[in-house]
């Protein structure tokens, strides 16, 4: 793989592959959201959130801090329990599962802060996602060993070819804890997809991560949304990671969505502008 | 030979100390290694372990002594008695935060001691629980012909105690080593370091955790099965939280997640605690007891100095964070 020669979060830029912009490509939405709503105390951190993510599509959910997009992730995925509102994923309702269900589905997520395992291998982060491992239940290790080992050995493979396409080969033996927090950042992100997911949501992908590991990062999510249709949603602050490499944006405000479209239509939508500028949310706090 | 102090060494070349201690480590080295699972490989902060040993050993005894049970039998009812207790507790309180399930094992460990000590019926309350040994004293006795036959003429009443006690042991942590390098056991390592990122890619936490417990329940009850043996009775002071929390000392001292320290941490720890004993200072009885425990506090606060990962721990598994 050859690096790109890129140096700033600018030289990322370009537009998304495959799709003239502004045309939504009519695919049928693979998550649907409806009136979500999440309170803390007085707060309503998501407050009647209605939105949609179409199959294979690279989305972008973005937003003045405080806008509820963290927790939206979190109601998605099956960490907070949404007080009120539908979720639905490939059609199937979600909202009252746990998170490990959603995970199984084929929705996995990756989180602000990253969760590398620091004190196991960064081997055994990667083999753990694997899905479908008889050896992770005991009955199996006994009744069915060989199939415990044949998984294993597959996942291994797959875990080595993954980490070598991160370029963290190299490290595999080492504790994550020893990772800088870019290569955190590639490891979970190869880790969740060690998950064989359909969709991934990213939550800040980019943050604190070089812009060469950060390029390197993004052109794998085009590749996958390429070659195996995966669906990327993603929480990103910087706006020209969020223009040049999303069919869609979403944006958040105040626990609602304010507006949805292409890039270029969302940056001239004057209540995108509004919520960014005025409005209720704390201005010029934005990374 | 005498030291000045009163202390002698004779025990030390005695035979029968040394069984004695020996039972007394390999005891706590089941105990402990249920602490492992939990503390050093799960995470979750189990101080009810002596609450377990006693269910197990009062289950055996009341089931063998009241209701005639066969002491084969009463064994695994007794551990699937201690395993429901286990899930009764962690059901609702694994799904709280570490410190409140902590809270929860050592209440629930006390319920069962202060239940055994007043359900006086049942088990005999602070006059204790006699009777139950039958059983095993013929599987003893054609252990000690056995060894006889060997050549041993005259072998210790307790070492074929001695000898089933460390066979379980070894069994046990040569179970646990092998379950831990499985992907069960990468599971509940991921689940000890972050239990949000486990169950974003899709692991129960909370069935693990409650294995886990189940397990370390299972161990407490095989541990308190041979202190009834080595007791021949049983009595509601043998299960205080002390208990526990020695338990704690042998894990740190042998070091975190590590099976193979348990063992080590056992041995040590009972030869200083019977070891010291044999001291003979001019004070009180009590004042002596208390002195043993002051030495197993200096070795503590040495190791934590010198070495804190304990002997076999790891000094990376410590310092990494996040």
């Amino acid at each position: 793989m050859t690096e790109p020669m890129a140096s700033s979060p600018a030289a990322m830029t370009r537009p998304a592959e495959g799709r003239a912009p502004g045309v939504p490509d009519g695919g049928r939405p693979i998550l649907e959201i409806g009136d979500v709503r999440r309170r803390f105390g007085g707060i309503m951190a998501v407050d009647g959130a209605t939105l949609d993510v179409e199959e294979g599509s690279v989305t972008a959910l973005i937003g003045p801090n405080g806008a509820g997009k963290t927790t939206l992730f979190n109601v998605i995925t099956g960490f907070y329990r949404a007080d009120h509102g539908s979720i639905r994923f490939q059609g199937r309702e979600i909202a009252r599962r746990p998170p490990h269900a959603i995970a199984r589905l084929g929705m996995v997520r990756t989180f602000q802060i990253t969760k590398a395992l620091a004190r196991m291998p960064v081997m055994d982060n990667m083999m753990l996602a694997a899905p479908e491992q008889p050896g992770e239940q005991l009955v199996n290790l006994l009744v069915r060993p060989g199939a415990a080992r044949r998984r294993e050995r597959e996942v291994r493979e797959r875990a080595e070819e993954l980490l070598s396409v991160f370029q963290l080969e190299r490290l595999r033996d080492e504790y994550a804890g020893v990772l800088s927090g870019g290569q955190r950042k590639l490891l979970e992100f190869a880790r969740a997809l060690m998950a064989e997911p359909k969709m991934l949501l990213l939550d800040e992908p980019m943050a604190g991560i070089n812009p060469t590991l950060g390029a390197r990062l993004l052109e794998h999510m085009h590749r996958l949304r390429r070659e195996r249709g995966m669906t990327f949603l993603f929480v990103e602050h910087d706006m020209e990671v969020v223009m040049g490499h999303s069919d869609r944006v979403i944006v958040m405000a105040e626990g609602k969505v304010i507006a949805t479209g292409a890039p270029e239509a969302v940056r001239s939508d004057q209540r995108v502008i509004d919520a960014y500028l005025g409005g209720g949310a704390a201005v010029g706090s934005e990374g | 030979m005498t030291l000045p102090l009163g202390i002698t060494f004779d025990a030390f070349t005695d035979f029968g100390f040394w069984t004695s201690v020996g039972i007394l480590a390999g005891t706590y080295t089941i105990f402990t290694l249920g602490l492992q699972l939990n503390v050093g490989f799960t995470g979750i902060v189990n101080f009810g372990q002596a609450g377990f040993m006693a269910i197990g050993a009062y289950t055996m005894g009341i089931l063998v002594v009241k209701y005639d049970w066969s002491f084969w039998l009463a064994l695994p009812a007794a551990v699937l008695v201690a395993v429901a207790f286990g899930l009764l507790i962690g059901l609702p309180s694994l799904r709280l935060r570490a410190d409140y399930f902590a809270i929860a094992t050592i209440a629930a460990a006390e319920i069962v001691r202060i239940t055994a000590q007043n359900a006086r019926e049942l088990t005999g309350g602070n006059q204790g629980l006699f009777g139950f040994e039958g059983s095993w004293d013929n599987v003893s006795d054609s252990i000690t012909s056995g060894l006889q036959s060997l050549g041993w003429s005259d072998p210790e009443t307790l070492f074929p105690l001695f000898l089933v006690v460390w066979a379980t042991a070894l069994v046990a942590t040569l179970l646990l080593y092998f379950m831990q390098r499985s992907p069960w056991g990468r599971v509940l390592r991921a689940v000890r370091e972050d239990e949000d990122a486990a169950r974003a890619l899709g692991k129960n936490a909370l069935v693990y955790k409650l294995q886990s417990l189940s397990i370390a329940a299972t161990l407490g009850a095989l541990a308190g099965f041979f202190l009834a043996l080595n007791l021949n009775f049983l009595n509601p002071e043998e299960f205080e939280p002390l208990f526990t929390f020695i338990g704690y000392a042998v894990l740190v001292l042998g070091g975190l997640a590590n099976y193979w320290g348990v063992a080590f941490g056992a041995i040590i720890m009972w030869t200083i605690l019977e070891g010291t004993r044999f001291i003979d200072l001019p004070i009180s009885a009590e004042r002596e007891a208390a002195v043993r425990f002051m030495i197993v506090g200096l070795v503590l606060i040495l190791l934590m100095a010198f070495r804190p990962q304990g002997v076999f721990g790891k000094k990376e598994e410590m310092v990494l964070g996040d």
